[in-house]
């Protein structure tokens, strides 16, 4: 399988499907947090400089917070989204889809240890390639993954054209490939849709921009649009 | 049922519940507690069966995909997990904490034995063969060591700095290498042995060396307290690791993936408990180990007060009393 859905059944009985996020976004958001987290000590440090010794004593609790604190504060209090991951659109859940809680989230940041381990996240990157869900190590002890949360392109209305009754009974199957074709038209080059239409033919005795269109009808028809 | 139809039966109720998943996300709080909110469930569960509906008559992707996101927004929140209590962290570290550590002696034990000997063995070599410590230290180190305990000196262990300074150097440091020695023993428990074992020689190098030029004194009056919570603490991150690096080579009767999960599980709650230890000594050691104008019946008082109570907390803590029949 090319695709990275992962499906988990809910108590209601349907699947939802959860998007795992390769390495390259997570990768970005994580370049983001680390910019943020620079910057915020910067400027921290300034009034925290007039304190002397004991501003450097906070410079340094700061810092630690920021090292070990960020990730998981950010992750269980914003659902499941660093400001990194959600410039992104990622968001980190626990095995049952939900966003991730206190003791997950602790172990996938304790654990960056090992996947950052020769200097560049190469444990993390064989490990992300490896896995079917694009894991890395301290996901995969803590059982959470990383989704994408943001929605995707949302199919488009099918246009509407005057029903027409199809000549012969379709399998379900069959049914469903032409509602798909007729949503997914307008993103299609002219021709290839007068290319994917043709095929039909025999279905539709019309051949480009006529077999387009009824085929279209037939997705009207198909839906119930009078 | 066609689709069309399908969807003008239900579409208001689809509309409604989007726009209420919609304006939870800016004010959780109000809408929660309002009328609409004891509906929710019911309703996220019709929509649920509408999903499954929709996908088994084959509708068009705009109308499943559209009912698949509602259903992934409502089931994050219906299935929200309950909120931290304070009370719940507190009875973590008096009862929860002591009874992890207990049963995962075992590691524990190894841990140990992995620190203390190689601390114990460089001590009394030290002793007897002042020159090795050239050979595990450099000349800078030395003598950065026997500055900090000079006899001399007004604060011990330190050659500069104020009490914020050196709480914050000690949070920072102490606690990132316990969090290191947990961590890396995921590399089937060598990271964890390899800190484990240098840190003993370390530690155990620079009190041998130290005791054998005779500035013993300002130098066990300034680790005894802390030490306590310190060492103590680092060993449980290390065992915690060893658990984590024995699960990967031998994972038993389950497969790997969930029993790593499980062990995960336990190695982070003990890296938090080692993490409240650690704030507590790097807490110790600013502020108490580093008063040098002290009796040492004081000093050396409170140290064995402190080994006791660590010691005795993590050996009673957690067992239920026993009440008589």
């Amino acid at each position: 399988m090319i695709d990275t859905v992962r499906e988990i059944e809910t108590p209601e009985g349907v699947c939802l499907r959860l998007r795992a996020a390769g390495a390259l976004p997570r990768a970005q958001a994580w370049m983001i947090d680390l910019l943020l987290r620079f910057a915020f000590l910067i400027m921290a440090m300034i009034p925290l400089g007039l304190f002397g010794q004991g501003g450097k004593g906070l410079a340094l609790l700061l810092m630690f917070a920021l090292l070990w604190g960020y990730s998981v504060v950010c992750e269980v209090w914003l659902g499941g989204q660093t400001l990194g991951k959600r410039a992104l659109g990622l968001r980190v859940v626990n095995a049952d889809g939900t966003p991730v809680t206190w003791l997950p989230s602790v172990v996938r940041n304790l654990l960056r240890v090992v996947d950052a381990l020769p200097g560049v996240y190469g444990v993390g990157l064989a490990c992300t390639l490896m896995d079917p869900y694009a894991r890395r190590l301290g996901d995969i002890v803590a059982g959470t993954m990383v989704i994408h949360a943001a929605d995707l392109p949302a199919g488009q209305e099918i246009p509407a054209l005057a029903a027409l009754p199809l000549p012969l009974v379709l399998a379900s199957d069959e049914q469903a490939a032409l509602i798909e074709f007729a949503e997914r038209a307008g993103q299609l080059t002219a021709q290839r849709q007068e290319e994917l239409a043709n095929l039909l033919t025999p279905l539709t005795g019309q051949r480009d921009t006529a077999a387009i269109r009824q085929l279209v009808g037939h997705a009207n028809w198909l839906l119930g649009r009078a | 049922m066609k689709q069309e139809r399908f969807v003008a039966l239900h579409r208001r109720e689809w509309d409604s519940l989007e726009a209420w998943l919609k304006a939870l996300d800016r004010q959780a709080k109000r809408l929660l507690q309002q009328d609409q909110a004891l509906d929710f469930p019911a309703s996220y569960r019709r929509v649920c069966h509408h999903l499954a509906l929709a996908r088994g008559r084959g509708y068009s992707h705009e109308v499943t995909e559209r009912l698949q996101r509602l259903v992934q927004q409502g089931h994050q929140v219906l299935y929200q997990p309950p909120a931290p209590r304070w009370h719940r962290v507190i009875a973590f570290l008096v009862a929860g904490f002591p009874r992890l550590v207990r049963a995962q002696w075992r590691c524990m034990l190894a841990a140990s034995v992995l620190f203390y000997v190689p601390a114990l063995v460089t001590l009394v070599v030290m002793q007897l063969r002042p020159e090795f410590a050239h050979t595990v230290f450099s000349s800078a180190q030395l003598a950065q060591f026997e500055k900090m305990y000079d006899p001399a000196n007004t604060h011990i262990g330190r050659s500069s700095g104020t009490d914020l300074q050196m709480f914050g150097y000690y949070v920072m440091n102490n606690v990132s290498i316990a969090f290191r020695t947990f961590a890396s023993g995921l590399v089937f428990g060598v990271g964890a042995i390899y800190v484990l074992g240098a840190n003993g020689l370390l530690i155990g190098g620079v009190a041998g060396h130290l005791t054998a030029i005779g500035y013993g004194g300002p130098f066990w009056r300034f680790v005894a307290a802390h030490s306590a919570l310190e060492l103590t603490a680092l060993v449980i991150a290390g065992g915690a690791g060893l658990k984590l690096g024995l699960t990967l080579l031998a994972p038993g009767r389950q497969r790997r993936g969930p029993a790593l999960v499980a062990a995960g599980w336990v190695g982070a709650q003990l890296a938090l408990g080692a993490f409240a230890m650690l704030v507590m000594a790097a807490f110790v050691e600013a502020y108490w180990s580093s008063i040098a104008a002290l009796p040492d019946v004081v000093k050396f008082g409170s140290a064995a007060l402190l080994w006791v109570l660590v010691l005795g907390w993590l050996w009673r803590g957690g067992r239920a009393v026993k009440h008589g029949a």
